[in-house]
């Protein structure tokens, strides 16, 4: 196995460009070696960790920009994350175990492209977007387009994400990250649904609805038609359970060891009601009613 | 292909040729021998070789060795000082939260970064800490009671016993 440490970007980018399917990008490595051990080696391991300066968390012209390098523990205990995107905070607050967060980076958990990855679902409602590096330059991938399935992103075998980009929504939104899974801690989501919410001037009506879910398609997906059925209408219980409804229906989940797929439909209709309801009460203080 | 790398493990410096490949875990225990570090799961979810890196706490299975060059290393076997068990490891015996044994080393140093982290840690904390760490034999109210005479000890006759005593 050949093995590298480059030290900037542009040497990390040139390497992927020279070795591409043969390649494999390490960050925190939690994956990655797990894979080296009980699938194969690569046949050229590229680690990124000693490239300088990008770990970091910062505010700039209304976004939050986090490097690729950032450790979930890093995000789960950052004041900024905390105050201005509540909804990633939780996902990281959730993410694994303490060890694995003092480990794994942002960037690997977008990149290695779970359906269930923690962080997913909640960036595609964040409308973030991924900075990657070619080698003709960079490029800005929007995370409603940057999955194409298992393990498959636009980043392909020789772009490298540099930074992930993720606007602060309006002051006037709340938003909820409800997770199913048998075990608080370490374990895998059978489902994931990221909510967020935002009313208009008179608290009746949702201006602006996205709903992400996690673990029940190829990829994290936004939940397009249960979006639309609520947006710019008076949030009623009944139109709610319509939406949780129609969410169900837009997922595309598997059966396997942790869940089967009309039980993980099941839970994408009621994470989905309970979020709305959570995000509804918690932005306007006033039950979803009627 | 191999690497050069320098590292200290509980103060003692080594320098090592490895494989790029190896795991943190195999580096420990086969090639410096630190085999209190577990092997278990060897897939980053049972906590059993845990250990402190630069401070923190990690899964040494699921570290490259090579990301250890530079790095300040703590393990179980670090903790004693002068034949004297860390008051973590002591509280362990004391109230029985050792049965088999071999989850022990990675509870004891997840309990360790805890109380480096807070000396008055809420139950919460307490669960969150060790959250990452799996025992099949004795259940957790013994470790947790551990866990909470530990915390007592640290804080000395000053902190909040002495409150308790007045």
């Amino acid at each position: 196995m050949d093995y590298f440490e480059p030290k900037t970007l542009r040497e990390a980018v040139s390497l992927l460009a020279r070795y591409g399917e043969k390649a494999k990008v390490i960050a925190g490595g939690t994956d990655v070696l797990v894979d080296m051990k009980f699938k194969e080696e690569p046949l050229c391991l590229v680690n990124i960790k000693r490239i300088p300066g990008m770990s970091y968390i910062r505010e700039e012209k209304g976004s939050l920009r986090i490097g690729a390098l950032t450790p979930i523990r890093e995000i789960e205990t950052s004041p900024l994350v905390r105050e201005k995107l509540p909804l990633l905070w939780e996902s990281a607050h959730q993410f694994a175990s303490l060890q694995i967060r003092n480990t794994a980076t942002i960037g690997g958990n977008v990149c290695r492209a779970s359906p269930s990855g923690e962080t997913l679902a909640p960036l595609l409602v964040l409308e973030a977007s991924a900075i990657a590096r070619f080698s003709k330059g960079e490029k800005k991938l929007p995370f409603t387009e940057l999955f194409l399935g298992p393990g498959k992103t636009l980043l392909g075998a020789k772009g490298l994400l540099r930074e992930i980009e993720v606007p602060l929504p309006s002051k006037e939104s709340r938003g909820t990250y409800l997770k199913h899974a048998v075990r608080g801690a370490m374990d895998i989501a059978m489902v994931g649904v990221a909510v967020l919410v935002t009313p208009d001037g008179g608290g009746k009506k949702a201006r602006d609805v996205r709903i992400g879910l996690g673990a029940v398609a190829p990829t994290p997906i936004r939940a397009k038609r249960a979006e639309k059925a609520l947006r710019g209408k008076t949030m009623a219980r009944a139109l709610v359970e319509e939406a949780a409804r129609i969410a169900a229906s837009e997922s595309s989940p598997i059966s396997d060891q942790r869940s089967s797929a009309e039980y993980r439909r099941w839970i994408v209709e009621t994470l989905t009601r309970r979020g709305l309801e959570q995000s509804w009460k918690a932005v306007t203080g006033k039950e979803v009613d009627g | 292909m191999s690497l050069n790398i320098r590292l200290v493990v509980n103060g003692t410096r080594h320098r090592a040729k490895i494989e790029p490949a190896l795991s943190l875990l195999d580096f420990l225990r086969d090639t410096l021998g630190y085999k209190g570090v577990k092997i278990c799961c060897n897939t980053g979810e049972c906590g059993a070789c845990t250990i402190l890196f630069d401070g923190k706490p990690v899964n040494s299975c699921v570290v490259l060795a090579a990301d250890a060059a530079g790095a300040e290393l703590v393990t179980v076997e670090g903790l004693a000082e002068g034949g004297r068990l860390h008051p973590v490891q002591q509280a362990f015996i004391d109230t029985g939260a050792v049965q088999c044994g071999y989850c022990t080393p990675g509870f004891i140093i997840s309990v360790k970064a805890l109380l480096d982290r807070t000396r008055n840690p809420t139950a919460e904390e307490i669960e969150e800490a060790v959250s990452g760490n799996i025992c099949r034999c004795t259940g957790y109210t013994k470790i947790v009671d551990a866990i909470q005479i530990a915390a007592r000890q640290l804080q000395g006759p000053t902190g909040l016993t002495s409150k308790a005593r007045s």
